[in-house]
């Protein structure tokens, strides 16, 4: 059976990953989380490509294909942790595998060194993540934007980039819709 | 389910993909990465957005030297919905007909994807039935797309027939759709934790139609193109890629099997009881378009094996998970029980939460690997859903299979990648 049932069965994926980076490349391993089946490793920006190189060259591992680059913003963490997670998930045909490599990085230096010279298939979705991210992908030979125009201002999935018009004014959320001198007087949550 | 990746090279340890095949134009080693010297005689051609063979909106910039493509830039965005913005401001069964129109020539495999992902987080299983039903579903709609890149594919290079016998019967899978769904094309039918209901009895006659007409079907197909000397002539050698040049590219689906690789994430990662069936995945030697072809077709009669096994054995039982977490009450229930009336209606307007956490599902789509990455950080929506489409990985190889072709032969590849731009842009 598939499933929850099949998952459980299968080795964990990404341990094959984030075992041989621990053996081989400890420098770059900053912390490894699991949970639902898949393993995450955490990278020092500074050795992903050395790490990326590790992982496809390696006999233990062939992850030899690019699956996607993305990144997840978390705007709430900093400046306590780094905003970004840069997001990369690779697959080895050989061992049946996948893993997940994330690199943090700040809103203020939202910089990674670019993969496309360790995988071809990097080059567009790092296009994309710059695109819809702004994420800038140091060493890019044609970093420019993808799916949106080139004249399109912002980056549309950050999360303080507000994808729809004026919020519609409930008496529930009256904090946040309108500015407090336009609340009626009467509502709840009104300037006074 | 370790060696997933055959021995390499063609008979008699000749290599299929050397460079120097009898074509006009010289093949060099290429990458992505190095641009082609341009000459001072060449010329830029616009191809694109409205061009026929583009099927949709795909735009391609040319550098040509005579007649020969020195350089393709493929301009894409045209479709760009913002797929993934939406996602993260609607719950997960809202999500569910935003899916449906990304690769929109195989909605119910969007549909699985992403409740396949969903349930993961969520840790529930729907019963044999349910995954049975959406396992046939699935391969009907792999059908139906291979029965529009077939038309489409045919008909770019010059021959119309094929086109009218792909719609005929194209026409009754989207009938199966209407009785299940409701719906010809966006059908919503595969949900988080389910289907929206169980087929109705009528769907029987209709699938066995299905199992017994499709084959000779196919064999008309086949009779039209396999073995035409025009087809072979215009589609033999062309368009090759190499099984490390596919890998590198992240090519997957018909565009990385055609180079040899046996990688389908039905056989090496079974979901959904894909395990309980028997069918094979067929892989080309050449890498070159027309390879790609015959994958596609032979596809076909894998996947109506699929079908008849899935049908022939359809357990019994209910179709949804019982877990009332994700679950709608049933409807006699909130008739009688307040409580289940209240539930129903919190499902319905606030959805269920998962919990926190990331994961990755993929599905083996008609294109390749259909991903889902989804984060999650508690609430009732997905925090982040990153859609890794296979047309996006498998495009980025087109100037990678251009290069040294003739312009008229970059029509015959387009069509071989067999790119959705819905998928493509999202």
């Amino acid at each position: 059976m598939s499933g929850a049932a099949g998952a459980s069965a299968r080795p964990v994926a990404g341990a094959r990953a984030a075992q041989l980076l621990a053996a081989r490349l400890p420098q770059a391993v900053l912390r490894r989380e699991e949970g639902y089946g898949e393993e995450t490793v955490v990278i020092a920006r500074e050795h992903l490509v050395v790490a990326a190189e590790l992982l496809r060259d390696d006999a233990d591992g062939l992850y030899t294909m690019p699956l996607f680059v993305t990144a997840v913003d978390w705007p709430d963490r900093e400046p306590q942790a780094p905003r970004f997670d840069i997001v990369y998930q690779l697959r080895s045909l050989h061992f049946n595998d996948t893993c997940r490599l994330v690199v943090q990085v700040t809103e203020a230096d939202a910089t990674v060194p670019t993969l496309e010279r360790v995988f071809a298939g990097m080059d567009w979705h790092e296009r994309e993540c710059y695109d819809l991210f702004g994420i800038v992908f140091t060493g890019h030979h044609d970093l420019l934007r993808i799916l949106l125009p080139d004249d399109w201002e912002g980056h549309p999935l950050r999360k303080d980039y507000v994808s729809f018009g004026e919020p519609v004014a409930f008496t529930h959320n009256l904090q946040w819709a309108l500015p407090a001198q336009e609340r009626p007087r009467d509502m709840p949550g009104a300037s006074r | 389910m370790a060696a997933v990746m055959p021995p390499q090279g063609g008979p008699g340890g000749a290599d299929p993909f050397a460079p120097g095949r009898d074509r006009l134009g010289v093949r060099a080693e290429n990458d992505a990465v190095e641009l082609v010297e341009l000459g001072d005689n060449t010329m830029e051609l616009n191809m694109g957005p409205q061009h026929p063979s583009t099927h949709g909106v795909l735009r391609l910039v040319l550098e040509l030297d005579g007649e020969v493509v020195r350089e393709c830039r493929p301009d894409i965005g045209y479709l760009h919905t913002g797929f993934e913005k939406s996602f993260e401001s609607h719950t997960y069964q809202q999500c569910i007909p935003l899916t449906d129109r990304m690769d929109y020539l195989a909605p119910p495999i969007n549909n699985f994807g992403f409740s396949l992902a969903v349930e993961k987080l969520l840790g529930i299983e729907v019963p044999p039935r349910g995954q049975y039903i959406r396992v046939i579903m699935c391969e009907l709609a792999r059908i139906g797309s291979h029965l529009v890149w077939f038309g489409t594919h045919a008909l770019d290079l010059g021959a119309t027939t094929p086109f009218l016998y792909a719609w005929r019967e194209r026409e009754t899978i989207l009938d199966i759709n209407e009785l299940v769904s409701g719906v010809r094309m966006m059908t919503s039918y595969i949900r988080v934790g389910g289907l929206m209901a169980d087929v109705p009895e009528e769907f029987d006659a209709m699938v066995e139609q299905v199992i017994h007409t499709f084959p000779k079907f196919i064999d008309e197909y086949e009779l039209l193109l396999t073995k035409n000397p025009i087809w072979v002539q215009r589609t033999r050698g062309l368009g090759v890629i190499t099984p490390a040049a596919a890998l590198a590219y992240g090519c997957s689906g018909p565009t990385l099997r055609g180079s040899g690789i046996a990688y389908d994430l039905r056989k090496a990662q079974p979901y959904s009881s894909y395990d309980h069936f028997d069918f094979d995945v067929p892989i080309g030697t050449r890498g070159d378009v027309y390879d790609r072809y015959l994958i596609r077709m032979q596809e076909m009669r894998e996947s109506l094996r699929i079908i008849e096994q899935a049908f022939r054995n359809l357990p019994g039982g209910p179709v949804n998970t019982e877990d009332r977490k994700v679950a709608l009450p049933p409807r006699n229930e909130i008739n009688t029980s307040m409580e289940s009336l209240i539930h129903h209606f919190k499902l319905v307007t606030e959805g269920f939460r998962t919990p926190r956490g990331e994961v990755y599902q993929a599905v083996e789509s008609p294109r390749g690997e259909l991903g889902f990455y989804l984060v999650s950080d508690g609430g009732n929506r997905p925090y982040r859903c990153k859609v890794r489409a296979p047309s996006f990985s498998n495009l980025s190889s087109l100037p990678h299979m251009c290069r040294g072709e003739l312009i008229a032969d970059v029509v015959a590849v387009i069509g071989s990648i067999d790119i959705v731009l819905g998928d493509v842009d999202r």
